[in-house]
């Protein structure tokens, strides 16, 4: 019965193509995200620098920016020498403040600090 | 939602693992990388983040398969029943009994983004509960550790390595998912070849 065996492989070609085009989606998705993977480890270390987000402590920022944290207490007013582990929404909240605030004064005070003392060079040092 | 972290601690962290591995998408693997980096500020405890934080996401893990098996197990039933489809169920859920602990370990800590359907699919296959339960709870213990450590170790970078944890994961899917397309492809070409060739025999005799 040939028309059985055309229908036949009308079917696996079907199965085939769809399966083929599965594949090739597939394939660009796998090499978007090791692109993407590598794009953002390249990034990264390139960039020591994290945005400062409001989950983030003093002594997280000034680990981060390479800055002492006791000038980034200063400038948000708080005691230079006590430890503060608290995040700056916590601060903000306590010195009822928008954390924006904070985080725009942290900026200022890094840069100013930088040019005082500019940061080690990225991706160089060693 | 990490400022809610940050402020209130460990109850928003459990319920943030809950919700989320239920379903609902939330950037969980950056929040368990900064509640490491919690650790290793002094503000979290370490062995808190690994066991609450394993416990939430296994409540909601279960929630997901809860909803598979009574939600949706008697709608399948019901369509089966109406329009057939019986056997290739039964396929279904003999697949699964073979693959169940593999897929649902795997997804817990390695494959992610596959996490919330295999809890849908385990409900819907009537997979054991029981070992859904022990194969999903030492996945997430795996996947909690494994997040809380790297986030605790580069402390001061968690938004790198969330980033890129995030990214290398779902490569990983594509890879996984590219290679189990090759492989039905193969079959599907054995299939075709072996079937052409009994069908040449049938007519020639």
């Amino acid at each position: 019965m040939p028309e059985l065996r055309d229908s036949d492989r009308q079917r696996f070609a079907r199965r085939r193509f769809v399966i083929g085009g599965i594949l090739v989606f597939l394939l660009l998705f796998t090499g978007y995200f090791g692109w993407h993977t590598v794009q953002r480890a390249r990034y990264w270390r390139e960039h020591k620098d994290e945005p400062i987000r409001a989950w983030m402590t003093i002594g997280y920022i000034a680990h981060s920016y390479h800055v002492p944290p006791p000038v980034l207490k200063q400038a948000l007013g708080l005691p230079a020498n006590v430890p503060d582990k608290r995040p700056l929404a916590r601060i903000a909240h306590e010195q009822n403040r928008p954390v924006e605030e904070l985080i725009s004064l942290l900026n200022e005070t890094i840069e100013a600090e930088r040019q005082q003392k500019p940061p080690p060079t990225p991706g160089g040092g060693t | 939602m990490l400022e809610w972290l940050a402020a209130y601690g460990l109850p928003v962290y459990f319920a943030i693992l809950v919700i989320a591995s239920a379903g609902i998408p939330f950037p969980i693997t950056l929040m368990v990388a900064v509640a490491g980096a919690f650790v290793d500020a002094g503000e979290m405890n370490f062995w808190q983040v690994v066991v609450v934080g394993a416990a939430g996401a296994a409540i909601g893990d279960n929630i997901g398969y809860a909803i598979g098996r009574f939600g949706g197990r008697r709608k399948i039933d019901w369509l089966a029943k109406k329009i057939g489809g019986k056997d290739k169920i039964e396929r279904a859920e003999d697949f699964s009994r073979r693959w169940g602990a593999t897929g649902i370990f795997l997804s817990r800590w390695l494959i992610t983004p596959l996490g919330p359907w295999i809890n849908i699919t385990s409900g819907l296959a009537c997979y054991s509960w029981m070992r859904f339960a022990v194969w999903d709870l030492s996945g997430e213990l795996i996947w909690v550790t494994l997040y809380a450590t790297l986030g605790w170790a580069f402390s001061n970078r968690v938004q790198a390595v969330a980033s890129i944890a995030d990214n290398l994961t779902w490569l990983i899917f594509g890879i996984v998912a590219t290679v189990v397309m090759i492989i039905i492809l193969i079959k599907i070409n054995g299939r075709r070849k072996s079937g052409l060739n009994r069908r040449a025999g049938q007519e020639s005799v």
